[in-house]
């Protein structure tokens, strides 16, 4: 069965993502680092079933303290993996440094682009085109706690690749 | 004036001159990196981490970091 690794920063809604993809009822609350280890489920997808494994969050793949460490140990198991890349849209750069230190290890990532209306009641605007096409991979605004988007990821899955990094920074230079 | 963003007052805000190198990496995950407008929103007694606004959000560092970060702020 194809594995899912649903990684993200502390606090993007991970855990909601993943009760919500597998029905299961893991804890969730209002502050980061309510996941310090990890809860694994099964999903059902259009054509075949997933394993997902709901990471705790990190802000890089360099770990600075436990519950890190799971998460990037738990990567680095899981080499044939799918990996929910889920972020906080109203803070995107940090998640998009997390998000482009998994694809640069080659693992197809799809992006979900979370508390997607906490980003529109900033008055963030996200052209998520562009950023389609500069990354390559599924980019898909989502509202864990209603479900927005999730059909949309559960459907990218499978048409997510690993990119090249060298790739993403071309395409970077061209937009100058 | 330069300061260190450990001692930078309330409210007070800047932009980051320099980040010591093996540090860097590591707080560029929390969006902090050379050039970004920080603003101090709190520092917690007893050598406890600082909060800072980066980009609109708020990330905590351990006052140890912040000592090694090096801000350029208005007087």
């Amino acid at each position: 069965m194809k594995k899912i690794l649903l990684m993200g920063n502390p606090n993007v809604g991970k855990s909601v993502f993943f009760n919500r993809l597998t029905g299961a009822n893991v804890i969730e609350s209002n502050y980061p680092g309510t996941t310090v280890d990890y809860a694994k489920g099964y999903m059902k997808g259009d054509s075949e079933d997933f394993e997902i494994i709901d990471v705790p969050g990190t802000f890089s793949l360099e770990s600075k303290d436990k519950a890190e460490e799971v998460a990037v140990k738990m990567l680095e198991e899981e080499k044939g993996a799918l990996v929910i890349c889920v972020i906080d849209a109203s803070k995107i750069e940090r998640g998009l440094y997390l998000a482009l230190e998994i694809i640069e290890r080659g693992y197809p990532v799809v992006l979900a682009l979370n508390m997607w209306d906490v980003a529109e009641d900033k008055n963030i605007q996200i052209d998520i085109e562009k950023l389609k096409s500069i990354l390559n991979i599924p980019v898909v605004p989502t509202i864990a706690i209603s479900g927005k988007g999730f059909k949309e990821v559960v459907l990218s899955l499978k048409k997510t690749a690993s990119v090249r990094v060298n790739e993403i920074t071309e395409r970077v230079g061209e937009i100058k | 004036m330069e300061k260190k963003l450990s001692v930078m007052n309330y409210e007070e805000e800047g932009r980051v001159k320099s980040i010591e190198q093996d540090l860097k990496n590591k707080v560029a995950g929390m969006g902090i990196r050379v050039g970004k407008n920080l603003k101090m929103i709190t520092k917690h007694p007893l050598k406890g981490p600082i909060v800072v606004e980066v980009d609109g959000s708020y990330t905590s560092l351990a006052l140890s970091v912040a000592d090694r970060i090096i801000m350029e702020v208005k007087r």
